[in-house]
């Protein structure tokens, strides 16, 4: 096998031209994937860094996301005084009564409006979400029509700078903080009291509450709890798992299309390989001949070739994790169709979906390299030999 | 010309490598033309969309509704001639994951503003006397299949209409007489649901027929001048770009497929190229005796490059036309994200030019190479 | 005497190698009158393909001229110098060098798509070519179905097919049997006797070299000997 090894990447030096086209060709693929894919990664991070695992979202029981349940006042005080809710130093319940509504600004990329999610929080959603961390400025206080902002809503929407006025609910609003949240979707959300952002909503009511437990574990028992409340018709689900269905549409859609196109395109590159092994074969019929006479069996033959077909397209598989490196952390955005606003993501590019494009480019010099390596060992060795 | 056959028998020669190549062109120049069908599909109803209809939402977000009256309001400014209002409504049918716009709207005025709404008069008629009847897009029926008359309930989406279900009755089914309006949607009398409505007599939008084209700046911006500090100020502007506003909340688009398209062709490229470099290399010896045979290099170039262009054209006309076949838009049936798409025939011409381009350019390589031989190297060479 | 056809003077090749410089032909002169059969002679490495090469046009001397019929053909530019073989020069190589996917008279109207001559003119010569080389029956067979010594008559045909002043012919039966050669050979003296061609033929054989009227031969790139006939 040490020999065979050598022989074909010698021979791979040889044609270096041909080779390194047919490398390309895979790399090209391979980038493709992972960067269409890196898409969906990054977008379902994002959403999912929003949900903690020791927080609960409270949602009516018909509802499928926040924007379409309601919570009233009394009920928010019902679930308040509920034991499983973890207490602040004070003994203050961490719940957040929340309230979302989509506001329009104009994007700084094309100008074009965009509908921008905008949070009305308790005043101890800070505590409940401890992931938040300002950047510049420092939160509002409760009762001031103040707001703070994301850090990818600053870059993204025009106005949204801190100490900038933005006019909604026909009042002013002044921006005094900015800040990150790990990469979760509230970074491109504008947040402000929600009691104020009520009344200028003419809202009557809270959408949700999310609360911090006293333990990960303690989510059954809060379940139970409202469940078996004939005056509550709510459900609650684990923050983590509510942003993760969240994810599921938009996630699925870029997936499905990703995989389409790359599906489509490796056939295209794998002809390329076939191509350009069938030549590899060609152009060897004399030296497969020689290993044949020395004794080399058929299936070392196949081996060899499927070897050298997969190793120019792993080589072309390293190429395309390179090309498609560099956007890995560039920002870019898109609509949940579940919330109906706009969410700011990055390009995520993890270990796996590097190894997940060295395997698919390993697939297609397979493919590519099985028939071209079929023919060359059943090249019958008395011909070959005879051949120029 | 009589080198044309030179050129196809050379093409010939090795089948299985041509066919390889000239499906690896024609893959690419499907996934072109697909993407830009889809490309296409996002921007076609900012394309369609009239230049006589300008559209006025809140000003905070088109999610957030005004008065009915502002209708009246409006009617009344000068160059307006006709007015129009709609609701998102948000139903959910059976499931949510079947999403699907659902409108209520004034069925009179919108029926008679947007007469690419294509209904035959019994099946309006039918509509218009019915208060919980609906009209249904073909799109639709044909993802569902209903037929008229059919009952349908809708579950409340949002809060605003109560928790009660809502049953329709379909009476209508239209056709989209252009892609201005959508033929996956439902519409059905705003009276219905505002009758539920825990906040009556709002509407989500308005819809303006304006007499000149040319005044709609000046309307719309005398539109929201009338409601400006009131609790309800709202923004106009034409129909077009509130269609842009909607293809544009996906994401820059044009850049991501445009990107992925410009890997499709440079891979075609690289797979092009490669085979016409081999082919140039095995034949390094004939092209040396036509040479010695008097062949000008500029005809060895042609005869080469000409290869190039024979396989592309082959592949590309054979990409287009797969996916003028197959992409259509019940390709995608059952997805309402997606707005209905097709591969056009411009679509499909540009296809075809791009194979062209592909095959020139994969061409030009080797064929410069073949031209430079020098013919008593490439003669030695081989023997 | 009347003017040659082809003057040689002082002509004179090197190629390099790296940094070395590799003298094939050292000034060499030679004249060949019209109608002549030119024996080239000599061992490996002599530098006698190379003087065939340089009669032909497809490589250019170091220095001296090169001078055949009215055309001093080492100043020719590339463009000039194609058209000019096309019009002048019928090459006959070792391994014939026919191209596989065209058939024989496709092989032989090769030539003849650089003129101007219509469909039916290129026929008529086609098959001319191909009866005096008495294989008018196998015009539309592919070269793999031909024997050695019918590519090499093929091959004789598409040089012929253009009517051109000088024929050459490099080892043209280096690659053949006995009897093909033989047939190959008496073909050769035909065009010089019958049709009054001007041959110019390298070659090891001696069988070959006995149907010249006049030999040359070279060694380490020079003239040793003239033999007349």
């Amino acid at each position: 096998m040490g020999l065979i090894a050598n022989y074909n990447v010698r021979s791979m030096l040889v044609r270096k031209g041909t080779a390194a086209m047919t490398a390309m060709g895979i790399a090209m693929v391979v980038a493709v994937f992972v960067m269409t894919l890196a898409i969906a990664q990054g977008f379902r991070a994002t959403l999912v860094a929003s949900g903690s695992p020791q927080n609960a979202i409270v949602l009516r029981k018909s509802a499928t996301s926040e924007t379409v349940s309601a919570v009233m006042k009394p009920e928010f005080a019902l679930i308040e005084t509920l034991p499983q809710i973890a207490r602040d130093a004070q003994g203050q319940p961490l719940a957040s009564p929340e309230l979302v509504v989509i506001i329009s600004r104009p994007r700084i990329s094309d100008n074009q409006p965009a509908n921008v999610p905008l949070r009305g929080v308790g005043p101890r959603a800070f505590q409940v979400r401890d992931s938040i961390k300002f950047v510049e400025g420092r939160r509002f206080t409760p009762g001031l029509r103040e707001i703070n902002v994301g850090k990818l809503a600053v870059g993204r929407f025009k106005g949204l700078s801190l100490g900038s006025d933005v006019k909604f609910g026909n009042v002013i609003w002044k921006v005094v903080g900015v800040f990150t949240a790990d990469d979760a979707s509230f970074e491109s959300e504008v947040w402000g009291d929600v009691d104020l952002m009520l009344n200028a909503f003419q809202r009557s009511g809270y959408q949700s509450v999310t609360i911090k437990l006293t333990d990960p574990s303690a989510l059954e028992s809060l379940q139970a709890a409202i469940m078996g409340d004939p005056r509550l018709d709510f459900k609650v689900e684990r923050e983590q798992d509510y942003y993760d269905e969240q994810s599921q549409v938009m996630t699925t859609v870029i997936r499905v299309f990703g995989t389409f196109v790359t599906l489509i395109l490796s056939i295209g590159a794998m002809f390329g390989a076939m191509n350009t092994m069938y030549a590899a074969v060609g152009y060897r019929t004399r030296e497969i001949g020689t290993l044949r006479a020395l004794g080399f069996s058929r299936g070392r033959i196949v081996t060899a070739f499927l070897a050298e077909s997969v190793m120019l397209a792993l080589i072309g598989g390293v190429v395309g994790c390179l090309l498609a490196l560099p956007v890995h952390g560039l920002s870019t955005g898109t609509t949940n169709m579940a919330s109906f606003s706009e969410v700011a993501f990055k390009f995520r590019i993890t270990p796996a979906l590097l190894a997940g494009g060295m395997v698919f480019a390993g697939l297609m010099g397979a493919a590519g390299g099985l028939l071209p390596a079929i023919r060359a060992a059943r090249i019958p060795v008395a011909r070959a030999l005879r051949e120029i | 010309m009589k080198f044309v056959g030179l050129v196809f028998k050379s093409a010939r020669r090795n089948l299985r490598r041509t066919m390889l190549t000239v499906f690896s062109v024609a893959i690419a120049v499907f996934l072109f033309a697909a993407l830009r069908a889809v490309l296409d599909g996002f921007h076609a109803a900012a394309e369609a969309s009239s230049s006589t209809r300008i559209v006025t939402i809140r000003s905070t977000s088109m999610i957030f509704s005004m008065p009915s009256t502002h209708a009246e309001i409006v009617r009344g400014l000068p160059g307006v001639r006709d007015v129009t209002w709609a609701s998102w409504f948000g139903g959910i049918y059976k499931d949510p994951k079947n999403f699907f716009g659902q409108f209520a709207i004034e069925p009179e005025s919108y029926l008679r503003m947007f007469p690419e709404i294509v209904l035959t008069p019994e099946q309006k008629a039918a509509f218009l006397e019915d208060r919980t009847g609906c009209i249904v897009g073909d799109g639709l029926v044909k993802q569902f299949g209903w037929k008229l008359g059919d009952k349908i309930v809708l579950k409340v989406g949002i809060p605003i209409y109560g928790r009660e279900d809502f049953p329709f009755t379909i009476r209508g089914i239209y056709k989209a007489g252009s892609n201005a309006v959508d033929n996956q949607t439902m519409l059905f009398h705003w009276k219905y649901a505002d009758e539920r409505s825990v906040r009556p007599g709002e509407v989500g939008w308005l819809v303006s027929e304006i007499a000149n084209p040319d005044q709609a700046p000046q309307i719309a911006d005398a539109i929201d001048r009338k409601f400006e500090n009131t609790p309800y100020e709202t923004k106009t502007d034409t129909e077009k770009a509130f269609q842009s506003s909607f293809a544009s909340m996906f994401g820059n688009l044009d850049l991501l497929l445009g990107s992925i398209a410009i890997a499709v062709v440079v891979t075609t490229l690289f797979v092009a190229g490669n085979t016409m470099a081999m082919s140039v290399r095995e034949r390094t010896t004939e092209i040396a005796v036509m040479r010695t045979l008097g062949y000008p290099s500029h005809i060895i170039f042609f005869l080469i490059a000409g290869e190039g262009l024979l396989m592309s054209l082959v592949g590309g006309v054979l990409g287009a036309s797969l996916a003028r076949v197959l992409v259509t838009p019940s390709t995608f049936g059952g997805n309402s994200f997606m707005p209905p798409f097709g591969v056009s025939g411009r679509n499909v011409v540009i296809g075809v030019l791009l194979s062209a381009l592909i095959g020139v350019a994969a061409g030009l390589i080797p064929a410069t190479m073949a031209s430079r031989l020098k013919i008593v190297d490439a003669l030695r060479r081989a023997a | 005497m009347t003017m040659a056809l082809i003057e040689l003077r002082d002509v004179t090749k090197t190629y390099k190698r790296d940094a070395i410089e590799i003298p094939v032909l050292e000034s060499v002169t030679i004249s060949v009158p019209e109608g002549d059969y030119l024996g080239l002679m000599g061992p490996s490495g002599s530098g006698k393909s190379t003087l065939l090469n340089l009669l032909a046009g497809i490589d250019r001397p170091t220095g001296g001229s090169i001078r055949i019929g009215d055309t001093e053909i080492s100043t020719l530019s590339e463009r000039a110098l194609a058209a000019w073989r096309a019009r002048h020069i019928g090459f006959i190589f070792q391994l014939y060098n026919l191209i596989p996917v065209l058939t024989a008279f496709e092989n032989v109207e090769l030539p003849l798509l650089l003129t101007s001559l219509s469909k039916k003119q290129r026929r008529e010569h086609v098959m001319t070519a191909l009866n005096i080389v008495s294989l008018a029956d196998r015009a539309a067979h592919y070269p793999r179905q031909l024997s050695g010594g019918q590519e090499q008559r093929v091959a004789i045909a598409r040089a012929i097919v253009t009517d051109p002043t000088l024929l050459l012919a490099d080892e043209p039966t280096g690659d053949l049997d006995a009897k093909s050669a033989g047939e190959v050979l008496t073909l050769l003296q035909r065009l010089n006797t019958e049709y009054k061609k001007t041959i110019v033929m390298v070659t090891h054989d001696p069988h070959a070299a006995e149907r010249a009227t006049h030999l040359l031969h070279l060694e380490k790139g020079t003239l040793v000997e003239q033999v007349g006939a």
